[in-house]
């Protein structure tokens, strides 16, 4: 039998961040910074993409964006008076030049239908939208990862097989509920047959009432597709190694799943809640309209649709993407305070 | 929210594992496995396929021919009402069938056509050009698709072909993303630089051996899309910038229903339990392809009880640690023994060796002495005692917590990556051992010294992905040490590190075994290791010890009896073990 006794060699493991620690603090920092740079970086890129995007909005349009503009009835004068107004008649780089300059000051030029700064149209509809798809993320994403959480901790391991098969069918079901068909059958049974809550927006209601149909429409659905993908990712942490680990330390099951899984659980959840506002952000747009809810999905369907309010367009195509942006921007920001790891990914 | 987020989301977390203590037996052949959910999805699919075909021609009279009575509710011929200019709802919804699936279909084909051409030529471009394209496509990704298609609604304007066009463009960056990682996760497999090795032409290598492994997820995507683009498309029209008049889908109908739904509620049933119906069947086809594609292990969980018989005698010495007698392992499911009827002992302050190739049952011995029996498995045993604790009984936790320590293969998964070192190793003591914060930290730093770990204040406050595997290792000794234990068992803790690393663990190893008297089960497939470490070695194959070495010091081929072992002895090269007395060189 050999000795193994006294000292291990003192070389230092390879790949070691450092003799004391330090090194570790100051890589942090520096990812920290490198993160930030490159963040900023890539907004400052996605900003001026969105600003070419919301020009060329009017210069795509097939045939002459007047004509198209001032609509089929219009006569020539009129056509001019789009022309000469929209700044049509200048060379496009002079155009792209004026439209730079002017959004910068803020300025997406006069709603035609409401003779107002279209940014005005645009910011009194942002809070009405943002309000409810902020509140709707933050209820489906708490109600999502305690819903999955639950099931796929009392399914582990074949437990529970009614359990597992009522979950699957019950959230399959309604996550394939578009929101505004669940907004509409909301107002079906809670407004129009039971009458406890109005159907459709009004000044008249207090804005906490109105909303609620409204979140209600898009935290469902959406509460029962994080659920499902929570659940999965769930009975996949469990598996893991270091689970394994913690149960070997018998753990209870409270400190087990509360603080060995759920932070491991949350990187999954707050990565996903980012590609989940941003849809819901779409949604929302589709849903108001079931409420007569007045945020930019009425202001955006009306400017196209009905007045071909080009400067309204612009100006809330904007604004949505500026809004994207900023909320990717904060829950990577997000993500890289819980799991420090997540700050060298490339995303963005 | 279907129309939101993609209802197939691979699973973040990887689940590579390594087989160590507790691992059921796995290897099942990878083959496509038809589940309930994928059956059920495609006979709806099918039944929407029909529709969409006979519907039409069955029904496009009723559908709209103006003339009936306007707004009925549920009524005879009308079971679901007529709209405002008395067409039966239930007809038109039929009908719809076809123009919305047609279009969901097509949008959903553009989409994909394009996001993978463009994936494809992304991931073949030079360098430079593949950056700035993967770029465009994070950046395209993370805008609302609804947004997309809004805009390229508002260049368009409204109609059916163009809110295809929309929500086709609006749905390339998510193919083209899919593509151009799978693309990359699959080029950097060998087959595929051998390939390019080979010199076959890129466009060759795409074609033979990258596309052709991507089909399976990029189906579960287009089965997603396709739902997706389903209520996207209904839902522009839904606002009034897809369909226009007299063409209608269900987006149409839903909307002129929600016009009427103070009135007539009946009449949005049809859209709404259409829509629904589709999305759902696309829905459970993504997901059943997926589940097919990755099939789940159907396990039970696992037991521990009692085994027949009377425990031999002769066992129970008066200094045994532990005391293990006629322990087997089965599979639940198919009944097959993996460990049959083992016993040993381990006597205080012995080094136990159990050795071994993989699957021979060494692990999961270690999982029954170690209460940790993975899910699907029932064990028993007529004896298992840890010092004089009966363990087939109920055993406290804290018990189990207090005298056994548990040291695994992978220090690099072993470790919870979310929680520093500090917060999840002095769990144990906190939690368990009743320790406040501040005696908890102190009895781990001390350990933290003991095995030697540099600046063991800072290394607290780190993450694993901090430390090198070595120190990993030696902070989960630290922890496996801190509450005073028995026994350690140390199931392969050697074999995830590099050689010379591997030897300053076993050194740290022994000699907390030498200063605090503690017990060690250490399990191995190196027997080189094994004899540089034990003082006693069981050899296990196929879930029986069939030998046991007393005497390791003079291990020879001359001194083993089994034929495995003389393989296994054979097969093991000199492993030098240094320490700072002397060199011992363990010679076959």
């Amino acid at each position: 039998m050999s000795t193994l006794t006294a000292e291990p060699s003192t070389a230092p493991d390879p790949g070691a961040p450092g003799p004391n620690g330090a090194p570790g603090a100051a890589s942090l920092a520096g990812a920290w910074r490198r993160f930030l740079l490159r963040r900023a970086g890539g907004l400052a890129v996605n900003l001026v993409l969105l600003l070419l995007v919301t020009f060329l909005i009017v210069q795509l349009i097939p045939g002459d964006p007047a004509v198209a503009i001032a609509g089929e009835s219009a006569t020539l004068a009129q056509v001019e008076l789009v022309r000469t107004q929209l700044g049509l008649d200048q060379p496009l780089l002079v155009q792209l030049g004026t439209y730079f300059a002017g959004v910068v000051q803020g300025d997406f030029g006069d709603s035609y239908r409401y003779r107002v700064p279209a940014l005005d149209v645009v910011a009194a509809a942002v809070p009405f939208t943002l309000s409810i798809t902020l509140i709707a993320v933050l209820l489906l994403l708490a109600l999502g990862v305690a819903l999955g959480m639950g099931v796929g901790v009392a399914t582990r391991g074949d437990r529970h097989r009614w359990l597992d098969l009522s979950f699957n069918l019950v959230t399959g079901l309604v996550s394939s509920v578009p929101t505004y068909v669940m907004a509409t059958a909301l107002v079906a049974v809670f407004a129009i047959t039971l009458r406890w809550l109005p159907p459709a927006y009004s000044p008249a209601y207090g804005f906490g009432q109105a909303a609620i149909l409204p979140i209600a429409a898009l935290t469902i659905s959406g509460t029962c597709s994080v659920a499902r993908i929570v659940r999965r990712e769930t009975a996949v942490i469990l598996e893991q190694d270091y689970m394994r680990t913690a149960r070997g330390w018998r753990l209870p099951a409270l400190s087990l799943y509360a603080k060995h899984m759920l932070p491991n659980l949350l990187t999954t959840a707050l990565t996903l809640s980012g590609i989940i506002l941003t849809a819901l952000l779409g949604s929302a747009l589709v849903t108001e309209a079931v409420f007569a809810w007045p945020g930019l999905g009425g202001v955006i369907v009306q400017a196209i649709a009905i007045d071909k309010d080009y400067p309204v367009i612009r100006a809330a195509v904007f604004v949505i993407g500026l809004i994207s942006l900023v909320i990717t921007l904060v829950i990577d920001v997000i993500l890289g305070l819980i799991d420090p790891r997540t700050l060298g990914e490339k995303r963005g | 929210m279907a129309d939101s987020i993609p209802s197939v989301i691979p699973s973040v977390t990887s689940s590579v594992g390594t087989p160590s203590v507790g691992s059921a037996p796995t290897g099942r052949p990878r083959a496509f496995a038809w589940n309930a959910g994928l059956v059920v999805g495609l006979a709806m699919l099918g039944v929407v396929a029909i529709v969409a075909v006979l519907a039409p021609i069955a029904l496009g009279t009723q559908a709209s021919g103006i003339g009936g009575t306007p707004n009925l509710g549920p009524a005879p011929g009308h079971p679901l009402g007529t709209d405002s200019l008395g067409r039966d709802m239930l007809a038109r919804t039929l009908v719809a069938t076809r123009s919305t699936v047609l279009m969901a279909l097509a949008a959903t084909a553009l989409s994909a056509v394009a996001g993978i051409t463009f994936g494809v030529a992304v991931w073949l471009a030079p360098h430079r050009l593949r950056e700035l394209g993967l770029r465009a496509i994070e950046l395209a990704v993370s805008y609302p698709t609804m947004l997309v298609a809004i805009i390229v609604a508002a260049i368009l304007g409204q109609g059916i072909v163009q809110v295809v066009v929309a929500i086709a463009i609006a749905n390339i960056a998510g193919f083209a993303r899919l593509t151009a990682n799978l693309a990359a996760r699959i080029a950097s497999n060998e087959y595929v630089t051998t390939a390019r090795l080979m010199g076959v032409p890129a466009h060759l290598v795409a074609t033979r051996h990258v596309l052709p492994n991507m089909a399976e997820p990029t189906l579960i995507l287009v089965a997603g899309a396709f739902s997706g683009a389903l209520v996207e498309i209904s839902g522009l029209s839904f606002i009034g910038l897809g369909a226009q008049t007299p063409a209608f889908d269900w987006g149409t109908l839903l909307n002129d229903g929600l016009s009427k739904i103070v009135m007539n509620p009946v009449v949005v049933v049809g859209p709404a339990v259409a829509l629904t119906f589709t999305s759902l069947a696309a829905l459970l086809v993504g997901d059943g392809l997926a589940a097919a594609a990755n099939p789940r292990s159907n396990t039970t969980r696992s037991r521990l009880v009692r085994g027949m018989g009377t425990p031999s005698p002769g066992t129970g010495e008066e200094d045994a640690v532990l005391v293990a007698d006629g322990i087997r392992v089965e599979h639940g499911g198919s009944g097959r023994e993996l460990v049959k009827d083992v016993s040993f002992t381990i006597r205080r302050g012995e080094v136990l060796g159990i050795v071994g190739e993989s699957g021979s049952g060494k692990s999961l011995t270690a999982s029954v002495v170690a209460q940790l029996v993975g899910e699907g498995l029932t064990a028993s045993a007529r004896r298992l005692e840890l010092g004089g604790t009966d363990l087939l009984g109920r055993v406290p936790a804290t018990t189990l917590a207090q005298r056994v320590g548990l040291i695994y293969q992978d220090p690099g998964t072993a470790l919870n990556p979310a929680l520093s070192l500090g917060s999840q190793l002095s769990d144990v003591l906190r939690v368990r051992l009743r320790h406040s914060r501040r005696a908890a930290t102190d009895l781990l730093l001390q350990k933290f010294r003991s095995v030697l770990l540099p600046d063991p204040e800072g290394r607290l406050r780190q993450y694993p992905h901090q430390l090198s595997g070595g120190m990993k290792q030696r902070a989960m000794i630290a922890s496996a040490m801190s509450t005073g234990p028995d026994l350690i068992i140390a199931d392969e803790p050697t074999t995830a590190l590099d050689v010379t690393v591997q030897r300053e663990v076993l050194t740290v190893l022994k000699r907390m075994n030498r200063e605090s008297g503690t017990a060690v089960l250490f399990i191995s497939h190196d027997l080189g290791v094994v004899r540089a470490l034990c003082d006693r070695v069981l050899v296990m194959k196929d879930g029986e010890i069939v030998e046991q070495l007393d005497d390791v010091a003079a291990l020879s081929g001359a001194t083993v009896a089994h034929p495995y072992t003389k393989q296994l002895l054979a097969a093991t090269p000199a492993v030098t073990v240094t320490g700072a007395n002397d060199t011992t060189e363990a010679r076959v």
